[in-house]
């Protein structure tokens, strides 16, 4: 009962911001209502989808303060999962969605276990070289479809179909995952408060005080890392379903790891909106970007020095994002 | 009835022997002092009773069992509590939040664990700063929300390490106050590293002092004060030759 009191419990932010997020909220709701182009819808799906991402990348890389670089091998196994078992043997997206997160978790305590005896820029690198490990696997896989990936056509199905998340009109993706959305804010306003959130933010402020409270450091590490995979890849199922052509090189590359971290990291590591926050700059700021660039050949790469300035501004002028900002702000207010 | 016993015990850094054969006891109830040099090996003992550090070897029995293999969260289990001489928070949370972090030992309900932080907070008077971060405070409320937090975990013994390091002679009178509320009050057997003398000697039932990771005395406070080892210890051995005469 208290656990579930707890799931809707915002009390502890100011009314303006609750006031913020309903607005936020009830616009999500309605935006497909709304005239706009199949670019912003795109657009839209991909903020829910790096929102989600980025929600479980908070747990381990905010909460937890540790820096995790390889999200993507997560998101891959889920989207793999997902097609092959669709393509091969017709699963629907119901059933290979948790088996696909069983399997990411599993593979997620097989690298965690070891990872977390390393600590800061070692577990960093760690998670980096794991991730590249298994996309070099994959790219050479012929069950998974090696290089080439995998193609799901949708010709062979009869959109609109609930059961595999096969559909030819994107506002169905897009309530699909904004249901995600929701739980995913849920879950993460649980998690926060719950005997879990409060051990990780006792690792990342001290891991010796926290071992001398009774927790059990590498093993709350471990555990929130499979709640972070679990996240990633449940989206990276839905990734499959949607985008229906999938290679190692796209869903499992570095610069989706580090794009995870940054979102993150730019909205705010270790708060409850700040994901949601760095997504809502960065994917805007991302895919018009290339639009734009995409008339001007020359100055394709200019994404990457933005992300470049990004992380430089993070780190000198506030390492807890937009929402440590905020969160500053307010504090020289009250005091 | 004894609550800790510690047994023949010695810590090793490479060639540096830290803890030397070390041996005592510690009552149910009793308010052991701690004192020595620096670099004597007080902190070390500390590790390694705790379970942060595994010992070289000996052996350590807590409440009957024996916790020499156990890691530092086993035996903060089975209610081993301490404090860090040199408390480092990068201000996450605030000093509710760090209170209730030890109360969740005894319970999984952040309702219950939030009560009970508030309970300590006001018993220890610092229920005024439950909003402010940690890293906000100067150091002697700092020492004060360690003491707290490791109250939280509801322990049998608590390990204080220099609780009063740094803190002027009216913070020092504070933190006495605490300590002796904790221990008489509260009935928790507290053990604790104080360089602060006149706090060390007024409120310890006994004490034991190290050098150079060596147990060199044990006794009564008044009795200690005039052992000639630990003159020694801490003033040279010149001074116990000089002052021979006033030290008998």
């Amino acid at each position: 009962m208290e656990a579930l009191r707890n799931v809707f419990d915002f009390s502890d932010f100011p009314r303006i911001d609750l006031v913020v997020v309903g607005m936020v909220a009830l616009f999500l709701v309605v935006f497909p209502l709304l005239p706009h182009s199949s670019f912003a819808m795109a657009t839209m799906i991909q903020f829910l989808m790096f929102s989600l991402y980025g929600m479980g990348w908070n747990t381990i890389g905010g909460y937890g303060g540790q820096v995790d670089l390889g999200k993507a091998q997560y998101l891959g196994i889920g989207a793999f999962t997902t097609a092959v078992m669709l393509i091969r043997w017709d699963v629907p997206f119901w059933v290979s969605m948790p088996i696909g997160v069983a399997l990411a978790v599993t593979w997620s305590f097989i690298i965690g276990y070891p990872l977390f005896r390393l600590t800061g820029h070692y577990f960093a690198i760690a998670t980096i070289a794991t991730s590249l490990v298994l996309k070099d696997i994959f790219e050479v896989w012929d069950f998974v479809g090696a290089a080439r990936g995998l193609e799901i056509s949708p010709i062979k199905y009869s959109p609109p179909d609930f059961l595999r998340l096969i559909f030819k009109e994107d506002i169905y993706y897009y309530y699909i995952i904004l249901g995600f959305f929701f739980l995913g804010i849920l879950y993460v306003n649980w998690f926060r408060k719950s005997r879990l959130g409060f051990q990780l933010r006792s690792i990342k402020d001290n891991e010796e005080v926290a071992q001398s409270l009774g927790i059990n450091v590498h093993w709350a590490k471990i555990k929130t890392y499979a709640i972070a995979t679990a996240f990633v890849s449940l989206v990276g199922s839905f990734h499959a379903c949607y985008i229906k052509n999938i290679e190692p090189e796209d869903t499992m590359s570095l610069d989706l790891s580090i794009l995870i971290a940054l979102m993150a990291m730019l909205g705010g590591a270790g708060s409850l909106w700040g994901p949601i926050i760095g997504a809502g700059v960065l994917i805007p700021l991302k895919s018009y970007l290339k639009e734009w660039l995409g008339a001007k050949a020359g100055l394709v790469g200019i994404d990457l020095i933005i992300y470049a300035v990004i992380i430089m501004l993070i780190s000198a002028v506030e390492p807890r994002g937009i929402w440590g900002i905020i969160e500053k702000i307010r504090r020289r207010k009250r005091a | 009835m004894a609550l800790l016993e510690v047994h023949n015990l010695t810590k090793d850094f490479g060639g540096l022997r830290a803890n030397d054969n070390i041996s005592f006891s510690l009552d149910q109830g009793e308010l052991l002092g701690l004192i020595g040099p620096n670099g004597a090996g007080k902190t070390t003992l500390f590790n390694c009773v705790s379970g942060l550090h595994p010992v070289t070897s000996g052996r350590i029995i807590f409440a009957g069992e024996d916790i020499t293999r156990l890691k530092a969260h086993e035996t903060a289990r089975r209610g081993l509590a301490r404090t860090f001489q040199v408390y480092v928070a990068s201000g996450d949370l605030s000093v509710e939040e760090n209170v209730m972090v030890g109360c969740f030992m005894q319970t999984r309900s952040p309702a219950q664990a939030r009560a009970r932080a508030k309970e300590i907070l006001t018993d220890l008077k610092l229920n005024d700063l439950s909003d402010y971060l940690v890293s906000e405070l100067p150091a002697s409320a700092q020492k004060r929300v360690t003491m707290a937090t490791a109250l939280g975990s509801d322990p049998k013994l608590l390990l204080l390490d220099e609780v009063a390091a740094g803190l002027n002679p009216s913070e020092i009178e504070e933190i006495m106050a605490i300590i002796k509320h904790v221990h008489d009050d509260l009935g928790v057997t507290v053990m604790l590293i104080e360089h602060v003398m006149e706090l060390v000697m007024k409120v310890s039932d006994r004490v034991i002092v190290l050098d150079y990771g060596q147990k060199i005395a044990e006794g009564e406070p008044a009795t200690v004060a005039k052992d000639p080892m630990v003159i020694k210890a801490y003033l040279g051995e010149r001074y116990v030759r000089e002052h021979a005469e006033e030290l008998k």
